[in-house]
């Protein structure tokens, strides 16, 4: 027996390479998160979860919740905790804030997600050492295993064995950039063609430099209420219909089930629709924040997510049908690509997103139009773990 | 690496008053001239442990025997006596049965080339001077792993490649022998 979850709000710092630190960036998301629900104030908050992954070598500082508890002047009464889940770290905090009010433990949950990623100076081989050491640091990060050879490699293989296209990889780069050339805290605000991203770096081919997602800093927060409670302070808010979260057992090289296919995202996308309720995701999703860290991650996870059939991804996006009017708008935010990403910020403003078109608060040029129902899926690390929650329009 | 654009800079910050010209605020120091001077290190030295390679010794590792292996020229991994699995990475308890009671066993020394790319920039510390590298994935039969391609671009090699194992000898920050596995294209 479990109780009806909403997001009732939340907000966004800036995101970018931004001057600031990491402590400045948890006030920023904090102050927008409060200013987004009047009603609530920090003194409601009962749970705090905090989605941050590497602040031991980004920022030199650990114990990180309780730091956002005092910067945002929060008294937790009930369950505090960061959640390290690599890429995935945001949407893992907004999972356990929703279990934890749906379980009848809490009413009132704060979630920020935060990551300073761009230190002042020439530590960028500081910064992706740590991002090698996402995989099995002993046999894959010592072969220089970081994120772009090895979603290279992903690309290579879906390429090799279903015969997708690098210009189909470039429409999904081009699609994404463009949607947040119109979003106001993208880190990446420039519309981007097909040919621009054929012509930029070819840093780990096939991929080039705008198949890749940035190097960002930024946060977002979010307030998630028990549906009773929810309703004494908003009239809106986006249920949580579905969670689903899957780990084959596996996370280095040799372990992991597929190098072109991600049956992780399958079981996670299944068992959150099926808590939904949705039989069929293209006719019922309106709205999607995928994970497109590279633009190869988004065509595979059409297939893995059930949308289309295995090595069809590329067409999906070929035929427009993840465009903002095609059969589910896929990233309309600008994504991971666009907006860059912040480890452990990702997820929670991927759930804001979907939150805003619901209610309506996005730039016009990028607003689906009448949204009910969306979706939100991170991989993390070497897309060992997948993440996917749903979500529908709450009108109270 | 990244495709990072700058924000707008913070002019207000370096137009900021000198303590002594803030309107009703006694200055407290003399502004900086008779400071005591705290000295740290101008440059940190690379601990051991932070570079990539493990120490590969019994004091820190109980899969030493794969490294010895190694030093030894064969590359190993352990198999399990109880149920069979063979394991890569090596381990010390069988993830499948749980039993202690595992074997090394010798892995071959040829593959395929699975897949690969190129490290051409933003490379982890200690391997920014090596880019750009080849790194890819092997198919030994039962086991894939992950591996730097040597002697090989890009341009010139593709999936399905003969490839051969090589043992480089790592020259580090430790006194003691440390190796690693790489591999080659087949001649
Ligand atoms: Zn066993």
């Amino acid at each position: 027996m479990t109780r009806n979850v909403g997001i009732v709000g939340g907000g966004h710092t800036k995101w970018g390479v931004r001057e600031a630190s990491y402590k400045d960036l948890i006030q920023e998301a904090g102050k927008a998160t409060f200013e987004d629900v009047p009603d609530v104030t920090p003194e409601d908050i009962e749970g705090l979860f905090v989605g941050s992954v590497q602040p031991e070598r980004f920022a030199f500082q650990t114990h990180v919740a309780p730091m956002v508890a005092e910067l945002l002047g929060v008294d937790v009464d009930s369950m505090i905790a960061r959640t390290e889940l690599a890429c995935a770290s945001g949407q893992a905090a907004l999972r356990y804030a929703w279990l934890a009010i749906a379980a009848g433990q809490i009413d009132t949950a704060l979630v920020l997600g935060v990551e300073k990623m761009n230190l002042p100076r020439e530590y960028t081989p500081e910064a992706q050492t740590s991002m090698a050491n996402v995989m099995d640091r002993e046999f894959d990060g010592v072969n220089g295993f970081n994120a772009p050879p090895y979603f290279a490699m992903i690309a290579q293989r879906h390429m090799h064995e279903y015969d997708t296209t690098r210009e189909q990889l470039a429409q999904v780069a081009a699609k994404n950039k463009t949607h947040a050339a119109n979003n106001a805290f993208a880190h990446f605000q420039k519309e981007v063609s097909v040919d621009d991203v054929y012509d930029s770096f070819e840093l780990s081919p096939p991929l080039c430099l705008y198949d890749c997602s940035g190097v960002t800093d930024g946060a977002a927060g979010l307030i998630l209420m028990s549906e009773e409670k929810a309703r004494e302070v908003t009239d809106e808010a986006a249920w949580i219909t579905g969670s689903g979260q899957t780990c084959l057992g596996s996370n280095s090289i040799n372990n992991l089930p597929s190098m072109s296919a991600w049956p992780q995202a399958t079981k996670a996308a299944e068992q959150a629709y099926e808590q939904a309720g949705i039989d069929d995701p293209v006719a019922e999703l309106d709205v999607a924040e995928v994970h497109d860290c590279f633009s190869i991650s988004e065509i595979v996870e059409y297939e893995d997510l059930g949308w289309v059939e295995k090595g069809e991804g590329g067409k999906f996006m070929e035929e427009g049908r993840s465009e903002l009017d095609g059969d589910i708008a896929v990233n309309p935010r600008g994504g991971l690509l666009g907006c860059g990403h912040p480890l452990g910020a990702t997820g929670v403003s991927q759930a804001l997103e979907v939150f805003n078109q619901f209610r309506g608060t996005v730039e016009p040029e990028r607003q689906v139009p009448d949204p009910e129902t969306g979706l939100i899926h991170n991989l993390s690390g070497s897309a060992s773990v997948h993440s996917v929650m749903t979500l529908a329009r709450g009108r109270l | 690496m990244n495709e990072n654009q700058g924000d707008n800079a913070d002019d207000e910050r370096t137009e900021r008053a000198a303590p002594d010209q803030r309107a009703g605020v006694e200055p407290i120091t003399d502004g900086g001239t008779d400071r005591d001077v705290v000295e740290i290190p101008k440059t940190i030295e690379l601990p051991r442990l932070l570079d990539f390679y493990e120490l590969q010794n019994a004091e820190t590792t109980e899969i030493v025997e794969f490294y010895d292996n190694l030093r030894d020229g064969q590359l190993t991994t352990t198999e399990c006596r109880e149920c069979g699995e063979l394991h890569f990475p090596p381990r010390i308890v069988c993830p499948e049965c749980r039993s202690e009671d595992l074997e090394y066993v010798d892995l071959p020394h040829e593959g395929e080339l699975f897949a690969f790319s190129t490290v051409r920039a933003g490379a982890p510390m200690g391997m920014e001077d090596e880019v750009p590298f080849v790194t890819g994935i092997v198919d030994l039969g039962d086991v894939q792993l992950s591996g730097r391609i040597d002697d090989a671009e890009y341009d010139d090699l593709e999936i399905g490649d003969p490839v051969e194992l090589k043992i480089v000898e790592i020259d580090g920050p430790v006194d003691h022998e440390r190796v690693f596995y790489r591999f080659e294209p087949q001649e």
